[in-house]
């Protein structure tokens, strides 16, 4: 069973602006290369509302689901599905808080779910096999349209 | 990190996330894997070999067969590889948001 990753870190800003930053301007700061398609011109979008998709657009507009947003609240509080390295139904789970301190703000990212993305009991994976069977040639299609 | 971009790269390729897709559902042979999918057994044994390397899968004799089955430690080979990718992520995160408007110190 893996445990949720942790992160904690300082930002010289308001968290006004570093929930800005984190949303509006996601495809500037997320790391490069790090994609499904691994087009350097990609523009990564992220739906500023609950329910709202991430994905990311190549230059010849094909898309590709990166997540889901399940909490938006600006400025504190942020949550979303993640499944950059696969299907939805993989999905591993991101909180991120900005809370005040000072004239700065203290940014904590939770990853966790981790545990789904490894072998599992037979309960579980006969319980999984319904939604996967449905999820993973509608996936396929669209990693295929991407040539 | 070697072992986790592997597991990255090996669930990028649509042949490889359909054997783990099958693999999710029980221990199988190549054999019995290449009948379900579109290519051939050879080349359901590159994959394989590959989903092997990057720790997703392990194998056993059975008679005169390979049993593959999906490895408990992928999961914590891809939990290694998103613990280094978020490090480089709040670096740029962080040298962008102080280095844009509305900045206080």
């Amino acid at each position: 069973m893996s445990e949720a990753l942790e992160l904690e870190f300082k930002v010289g800003c308001s968290p006004e602006h570093a929930f800005q930053v984190w949303t509006a301007r996601f495809s500037q700061w997320w790391p490069r290369g790090h994609s499904r398609s691994g087009d350097p011109d990609l523009a990564v979008v992220l739906e500023p509302h609950s329910g709202g998709r991430i994905f990311e657009r190549t230059p010849a507009g094909v898309e590709h689901d990166w997540g889901e947003i399940l909490d938006f609240e600006p400025p504190n509080r942020l949550r979303y599905l993640w499944h950059i390295y696969g299907a939805r139904a993989e999905a591993t789970q991101v909180e991120v808080r900005f809370a005040a301190d000072g004239e700065a703000t203290t940014v904590t990212v939770v990853h966790s779910g981790f545990e789904r993305l490894g072998a599992r009991g037979e309960e579980l994976r006969r319980r999984n096999r319904a939604g996967w069977a449905g999820l993973v040639p509608h996936y396929e299609r669209a990693v295929a349209s991407a040539g | 990190m070697a072992l986790a971009d592997d597991a990255f790269e090996a669930l990028g390729d649509p042949n490889r996330r359909a054997i783990v897709e099958l693999l999710r559902a029980g221990d199988r042979s190549v054999r019995s894997l290449s009948d379900e999918l579109p290519i051939s057994r050879p080349a359901v044994s590159r994959h394989l070999r590959l989903l092997k390397q990057a720790g997703l899968v392990t194998d056993r004799a059975e008679g005169t067969r390979r049993v593959y089955r999906l490895h408990d430690e992928g999961a914590d080979a891809m939990r290694a590889y998103m613990a280094d990718l978020w490090g480089q992520a709040a670096t740029r995160f962080r040298l962008l948001a102080e280095n844009t408007q509305e900045q206080r110190r």
